[in-house]
């Protein structure tokens, strides 16, 4: 697999014009949308994330990088609509009712998408039925619920009590993070796991869908 | 000792018959009061009323007016409320959404609505009610904050690339606005203003000195000039940027449960008067008194001399009332000397 050198360093340097262009440019020349993103766009935001573990990238660095990335995307996504490609992990993310903080759940939904997963993001003060509806149209194989409140917490676990009432619980696995979040608070409610961290959620995404 | 001298104490380098206590409390002290968080916001006798029976019944050193948004209300800006949490920002209705929009704010000194009003009234109530016996603290919104509340969290981190000028447009907004805030909360007999800047600790550490901490350091020596002293509140991690904040020259820095206090020590220099951290969730909410004794005792030989006993941020609002009485008979069993040598 060939990597576009100017995609990877678009991204890396969070030039979202750039890697526009550059998409436009490889794509013209005949490369594969799904090679752009495998052998360019999940490097590059592999290394944002290692930059971001290491404190040399804040959330600044890594929400520019998500943001290239999306541009690029932009050109990509209907091309591989048109051709039935689909990226294999489906995701459906968003901060859960009463939570209107969604930082935290941006950095960790671009990482998702960046690593090459692909993320319904449906934003902040998300209700459960929300997630639901999501979840039938999407079909995903996880779902991230965020809270940044102590008080917001209790959101996710009646989330997760209406996802198994309407009877996709066990069709998904649930992955919850935000700062008052806990391995121990996770277990409580009944979700599958839990990261305290963007670069933490890719890697539990990766387990969880491989034990599924 | 009162409690004002105690925390004074500190602040100055002298030394404290015991460890000062003061924790933030929010939505807690509201619970504590039997009243929604709404309220204790909205109605500053409600909230005054809870941050004295708080103080009491935990023995806390100090009574605060701390609450989010007052600015940022008074501004028109479009939140989302709720009965009984913190409102936050509807970001897509941002109040600057489009950036041209800054040029049409009214001018600061102009902006002095009702939830201002409301504060100031507050800390006044509060010097009438404790006397000298507590310190009273004020609080405003740091630029980042600020900035997060009327423009948008997301927007900001992007324009701190994307259009640095328009951001120093917006924080020299901010700062002039903060100033004569904590101005009228000095006069209304403030001893301490606390700028509660929390965006900081998401940038690097150049962003931070480059873009941010001009602003923090012009507002801290304005503050100083009205004579109050001075409480950084910056949590989430910032062990990036603790050196910088270290030259700022605040009387008190807040320090989050994620920089280990041995490095926030180190960062900060001897003199600098640090608060914290435990943390505020899996510490002092899930912990017991035999964990937090525990982890307090380890904690004051990081802290050394000038250091406050509290968490890295709110206590959250469930926590067992027993945890909060063992901070408080930590700090009152404890002095300065208590650290190893």
């Amino acid at each position: 697999m060939i990597r576009s050198e100017g995609l990877y360093d678009a991204i890396l340097n969070g030039d979202a014009k750039k890697a526009h262009a550059v998409t436009e440019a490889a794509l013209a020349a005949g490369a594969a949308p799904m090679d752009l993103i495998t052998g360019s766009m999940v490097p590059a935001m592999d290394e944002v994330g290692r930059l971001f573990e290491t404190e040399e990238y804040f959330v600044p660095e890594l929400l520019l990088a998500g943001r290239a990335m999306k541009s690029a995307m932009e050109l990509l996504r209907p091309l591989m609509a048109m051709s039935g490609e689909k990226l294999a992990i489906r995701i459906v993310i968003g901060t859960v009712k009463g939570d209107m903080h969604d930082i935290g759940k941006n950095l960790v939904a671009s990482m998702l998408e960046g690593s090459g997963f692909e993320v319904f993001d449906l934003g902040a003060d998300v209700a459960p039925d929300k997630f639901v509806a999501a979840v039938e149209e999407h079909k995903p194989q996880v779902v991230c619920l965020s809270a940044l409140l102590t008080v917001t917490m209790p959101a996710m676990k009646r989330t997760i009590d209406v996802l198994q009432a309407a009877g996709l619980r066990s069709q998904i696995k649930v992955l919850i993070g935000g700062a008052p979040v806990t391995g121990q608070y996770a277990k409580e409610i009944g979700a599958d796991g839990y990261s305290d961290s963007a670069s933490g959620a890719v890697s539990l995404v990766r387990q969880v869908v491989a034990e599924a | 000792m009162t409690s004002r001298e105690r925390v004074f104490a500190v602040l100055s380098g002298q030394q404290p018959d015991h460890r000062p206590y003061m924790p933030i409390t929010m939505m807690f002290a509201a619970d504590i009061l039997g009243v929604k968080y709404l309220q204790n916001i909205r109605d500053h006798k409600t909230m005054i009323a809870a941050q004295i029976k708080t103080a009491e019944m935990f023995g806390f050193d100090h009574v605060s007016t701390i609450a989010p948004t007052s600015e940022a209300v008074d501004l028109g800006a479009h939140f989302q409320w709720f009965d009984d949490q913190p409102p936050g920002i509807i970001e897509q209705e941002a109040l600057l959404a489009d950036k041209s929009a800054l040029t049409r704010l009214p001018s600061p000194d102009s902006v002095f609505g009702a939830s201002m009003e409301d504060r100031v009234r507050g800390v006044e109530l509060l010097r009438q009610r404790v006397g000298n016996d507590l310190i009273v603290e004020g609080w405003v919104e740091g630029p980042c904050s600020d900035a997060a509340d009327f423009r948008g969290m997301n927007r900001l981190m992007i324009d701190f690339s994307d259009d640095p000028e328009f951001v120093a447009h917006l924080f020299e907004y901010s700062v002039e606005l903060a100033t004569r805030f904590a101005a009228a909360q000095i006069a209304a007999g403030a001893d301490i203003i606390g700028i509660g800047d929390p965006p900081s600790s998401l940038v690097g550490p150049r962003m931070y000195r480059e873009q941010i901490w001009p602003f923090h350091k012009k507002l801290v020596d304005a503050i100083h000039a009205n004579g109050a002293k001075v409480r950084l509140h910056v949590c989430g991690n910032t062990r990036r940027i603790l050196a910088d904040i270290r030259r700022l020259g605040c009387d008190l820095v807040d320090v989050d449960s994620p920089v280990p206090m041995e490095q926030a020590r180190a960062l900060a220099g001897p003199a600098q008067a640090l608060i914290g951290n435990l943390d505020p969730v899996r510490d002092v909410r899930n912990g017991s008194p035999e964990s937090i004794q525990e982890s307090l005792e380890a904690l004051q030989q990081s802290g050394g001399e000038r250091w406050i006993v509290a968490a890295g941020c709110e206590i959250v609002r469930d926590t067992p009332h027993e945890n909060l009485h063992a901070m408080r008979m930590f700090a009152q069993s404890h002095t300065a000397e208590s650290v190893a040598t």
